[in-house]
């Protein structure tokens, strides 16, 4: 365990230090790392936050108050339910951060299943189990202040936020798709030249368009971007002659649980169901 | 740069194929980073070339509305691709371009491979970016460092139109050196002394009589190949005529409003600026990015969004393209290059949508199949515009001042307006602030914030007053500044109140909430030179009348009678003895002289639409009711596209506008 707060060189007492806590639900830590990756920035950030909770980067623990608390991992358990009820009381700033916490991540598939039919598929005594029938983001339960997208959030959109909380502004996360920053950087259109299925012109841009640019389409994992054409874009499939199972498939990922993803999904099961494989496969 | 007519035969050469190298060897020993075609990621893409091998030699290109494919040719043809998903403004109007360090930024390139349409595209983008009244200074630097070689189009895509919209396929103008392949090598002319110094060094033979007639067949055929697609006569004209049409609300279903046709649209120049700073605000830069008008926030502001569904942008686009571009820059916006069919992830195609929106009179529907001459696309300048906002912008003055630096200037004292509204003195000896007239506004920066504008709200020898309503994160910020603060701003801007047009008549001037602060400086001129003018009268409308301007100052005038002031709120409590009701309430024929009158209105549009209505009734004519409109600003001048509204740049043209100028462009949704 690296203890980053205590690395941090003494302060002038006159600045005060936002009281910065970590914490994490249902969801793989990968989100919370990203502020370790902040390399180049991560003296800077210590010196002007203080880092009081963050389990992945100090043994020392505090249970707030905070003046801002980044949360990862989506809410999954009723334990968890009734936590982030007492984690929100205790901050004045909640950022939620990754595609869990925003959108209820990849777990959230068994929102559109069978809970229990999951359970006793998976373990010899559901009974021991305690799960809630749905995995949500956790603005289902609390006032959520910021959202940081991403399955992992972006290293830069994690900076700009704490730059936005050091400054007192309001962060500037754009909400347009990803094929502006696609295009920006120079990559060529997998959907156009190579025919692949691409989420991105659906999807909120934040991650740099790192699938198109090496190669593969966009699935989506910051989720949907503002006035998202799901439906469109489904239509779209269809009519090239791509079966509804796997256009579901393709908006049945890591933010299946957001609008209009969940609804596209609900609609090819919808589809899939009444008229079977066979005509998907005779196409 | 540009060649009026083709060189003398004794000037045409020949280059053999062999000796290509020699010309890409030529044009780097000129000092310039050649950029030219090259295939990467199953696309011949625009970049950086060395030497013929770097060249798609042995590759063709095929697409069609959402594909674009690569295969492999029995030749060693290098051009033969027509365009794919690049365009040069990649290096004429980079995606991204730091606003510190723009102006040095040339290096010295050479183009190799433009396209007619792609020339087109760039005499398009001069006409934007440096055919004034602003310059962007940056594109100025880059735009020169290039030479052009052309490449005459051997074959075309699916997707081209160029015939139609007048550009290509023939090289004409606007060329340094241009080239059409032939089998064996490629036949030269040099269109400007630059690129004679450059051919010269070659050391070419001429071009005989049959490699001559060879690259003249391949034209001709090339021509025959695209046909007309797109019957453009009038087109201008149909488009703006066709903002009400159910189309645009289809092809919102289909649209993804990704943006990309925009991107890869060779003359689209919509840009935003970003700033970013350090965990403390300092070292704050900024960078200017390609935008598009298809992202939501691209006509946002505070409190609302003036295209906040699909088919208002892609209606925007596309009538802006084919329509208004000509009102603002003189010719079409669009080159026939057909980037935005290939590259459009579903496919929609533009030639379509252009035919079911604007559909040509039935005689001209003849021409779709024939492979008759292009048309000219200049429309009829009589039918180029909605003939219902006919009148050409009025004779009232325009910015003289086009400013491209921030002043910076210190806040000398604050006032708080209302709950959410505080008015800042600012201390400038800056002449051009000083000279701003009424209805001018400034753009205001501070760092790490969006750069808002704000109307002046009075003009005094020592400087300006600012009053801002916290209504996005930079006004909130704005409000909160304290005496001492520092802050940049960039003005005046715009077309102001055209305070002439009021002389010896009756002037009612209707407004509510902060909309009486951009006409304060208008009162003031009157009250200035109070004898030119005949009776004023001040309509004033506020949510509640703690929501009022200026409260003090108002009373002080009524009192004084030298003009009239009669104010209304939306709703009150017991304390309030005025009345209750909607401002244009305070206006009715004895308000006043009808046809000698001149209004002045602010306010939200709806408010402005409401008022506008009563003015009429009450018989003043829409050239002397003058409105100011609020958009999307970020350069102020013209240049990043953001505040357009059909035919003007409100930044620019306006803020201020008769209703005779608008026509109906004050009551089209989402326009």
């Amino acid at each position: 365990m690296v203890d980053v707060a205590a690395r941090s060189p003494a302060r002038p007492a006159a600045v005060h230090r936002p009281r910065v806590g970590v914490v994490k639900f249902a969801s793989c830590d990968g989100c919370q790392l990203t502020l370790l990756d902040l390399e180049d920035e991560l003296l800077a950030v210590t010196e002007r936050f203080e880092i009081v909770e963050f389990a992945e980067a100090t043994s020392n623990r505090s249970s707030g108050p905070f003046d801002v608390l980044f949360v990862e991992g989506s809410i999954s358990t009723p334990e968890q339910a009734e936590e982030i009820v007492h984690l929100r009381e205790a901050s004045t700033l909640l950022v939620t951060i990754g595609a869990c916490a925003t959108a209820g991540g990849i777990q959230a598939l068994r929102n559109l299943g069978d809970h229990d039919a999951f359970r006793a598929a998976v373990y010899p005594h559901p009974e021991y189990v305690s799960s809630l029938a749905t995995s949500l983001p956790v603005s289902e339960y609390v006032k959520v202040d910021a959202e940081l997208r991403g399955c992992p959030i972006d290293p830069g959109q994690l900076l700009e936020v704490l730059t936005a909380l050091a400054t007192g502004r309001r962060p500037q996360l754009p909400n347009e798709a990803v094929c502006l920053e696609c295009k920006r950087r120079g990559a060529v259109c997998v959907v156009v030249a190579k025919g692949l299925p691409c989420l991105g012109p659906v999807t909120r841009t934040g991650c740099g368009a790192l699938c198109p640019a090496f190669g593969r389409g966009c699935y989506g994992c910051f989720g949907p971007r503002e006035s998202a054409n799901a439906a469109g874009l489904a239509s779209h499939y269809l009519r090239a002659g791509d079966r509804a199972e796997e256009v579901g498939r393709r908006f049945a990922g890591f933010t299946v649980n957001q609008e209009p993803f969940r609804s596209v999904v609900v609609a090819m099961d919808r589809l899939h169901g009444a008229h079977g494989t066979r005509e998907g496969d005779a196409r | 740069m540009i060649a009026a007519a083709p060189p003398p035969v004794s000037e045409v050469r020949f280059l053999p194929r062999a000796d290509l190298d020699r010309l890409i060897d030529a044009l780097a020993d000129d000092g310039r980073t050649v950029i030219g075609p090259t295939v990467a990621d199953g696309a011949i893409v625009l970049d950086e070339v060395r030497s013929v091998a770097d060249l798609p030699v042995g590759w063709a290109a095929e697409s069609k509305p959402g594909g674009y494919r690569l295969s492999r040719r029995s030749d060693a043809r290098a051009f033969d691709h027509a365009v794919g998903p690049t365009s040069w403004k990649r290096w004429t109007f980079p995606p991204r371009a730091p606003m510190a360090s723009r102006v040095e930024a040339a290096q010295s390139l050479a183009f190799l491979g433009v396209r007619a349409c792609e020339i087109a595209a760039l005499l398009t983008q001069d006409r934007v970016l440096q055919g004034g009244p602003a310059v962007d200074a940056d594109y100025r630097v880059r735009r020169a460092s290039a030479l052009v070689v052309a490449v005459e189009c051997a074959t075309a895509l699916e997707t081209c139109f160029c015939t139609s919209m007048g550009t290509g396929p023939e090289v004409t103008s606007g060329y340094d050196i241009a080239l059409t392949e032939l089998d064996d090598g490629f036949v030269v002319r040099a269109g400007s002394p630059a690129g004679e110094a450059i051919v010269g060094r070659l050391d070419l033979p001429q071009a005989n009589v049959g490699q001559r007639v060879a690259a003249a067949d391949t034209l001709r055929r090339t021509r025959e190949r695209i046909g007309n697609p797109v019957p453009t006569e009038g087109l201008a004209a149909r488009i703006v005529a066709a903002a009400e049409s159910p189309r645009w609300a289809e092809i919102a279903e289909r649209c993804l409003a990704c943006a990309n046709c925009t991107l890869v649209c060779p003359t689209c120049f919509c840009t935003s600026v970003g700033t970013k700073s350090d965990l403390d605000g300092g070292n704050a830069t900024s960078e200017r990015t390609w935008d598009s008008c298809f992202t939501f926030d691209f006509a946002r502001v505070a409190g609302g969004n003036f295209r906040p569904r699909t088919r208002d942008r892609y209606r925007q686009w596309l009538t802006h393209k084919f329509g208004t571009w000509w009102d603002h820059f003189g010719s079409s916006g669009c080159v026939g290059c057909g980037r935005c069919i290939a590259w459009c992830p579903v496919g929609i195609d533009i030639r379509a949508e252009l035919m079911a929106v604007a559909p040509p009179p039935l005689s001209e529907t003849v021409l779709v199949a024939s492979v008759a001459p292009a048309p000219s696309t200049a429309p009829d300048p009589s039918t180029a515009l909605d003939p219902s906002a006919a009148p050409a912008p009025s004779a009232f003055p325009a910015s003289e001042t086009l400013p491209e630096r921030y002043v910076d200037v210190v806040v000398t004292s604050t006032r708080r307006e209302t709950a959410d509204t505080v008015s800042l003195r600012l201390a400038t000896d800056d002449p051009a602030l000083l000279a701003c007239r009424p209805g001018q506004f400034v753009m205001v920066a501070r760092p790490a914030f969006a750069t808002p504008p704000i109307s002046v709200s009075r003009v005094h020898q020592d400087g300006l007053t600012l009053t801002i309503r916290a209504a996005g994160p930079a006004t909130t910020a704005l409000t909160r500044l304290e005496r001492g603060a520092v802050m940049s701003v960039r003005g005046p801007l715009g077309r102001g109140w055209p305070v002439e047009a009021a002389v010896g008549r009756d002037v009612v001037v209707v407004t509510g909430g902060i909309g009486l602060a951009p006409l304060r400086p208008l009162l003031d001129a009157f009250l200035a030179e109070r004898e030119r003018f005949g009776r004023i009268r001040l309509a004033y409308g506020a949510r509640t009348p703690a929501d009022r301007l200026f409260v003090d100052e108002l009373d002080a005038l009524a009192r004084d009678g030298r003009i009239e002031v009669e104010s209304t709120v939306d709703r009150a409590g017991q304390e309030w003895l005025g009345r209750v009701g909607v401002v244009t309430q305070l206006i009715d024929a004895d308000a006043c002289s009808g046809r000698e009158s001149v209004a002045f209105v602010c306010g939200p549009e709806r408010m402005m639409a409401a008022t506008a209505d009563v003015l009429a009734e009450c018989g003043i004519p829409p050239e002397r009711v003058f409105v100011t409109l609020e958009r999307h600003m970020e350069c102020g001048v013209g240049l990043c596209g953001h505040c357009q509204l059909g035919r003007f740049f409100v930044c620019r043209d306006g803020p201020v506008f008769s209703l005779a100028e608008l026509g109906p462009a004050l009551r089209v949704e989402g326009l």
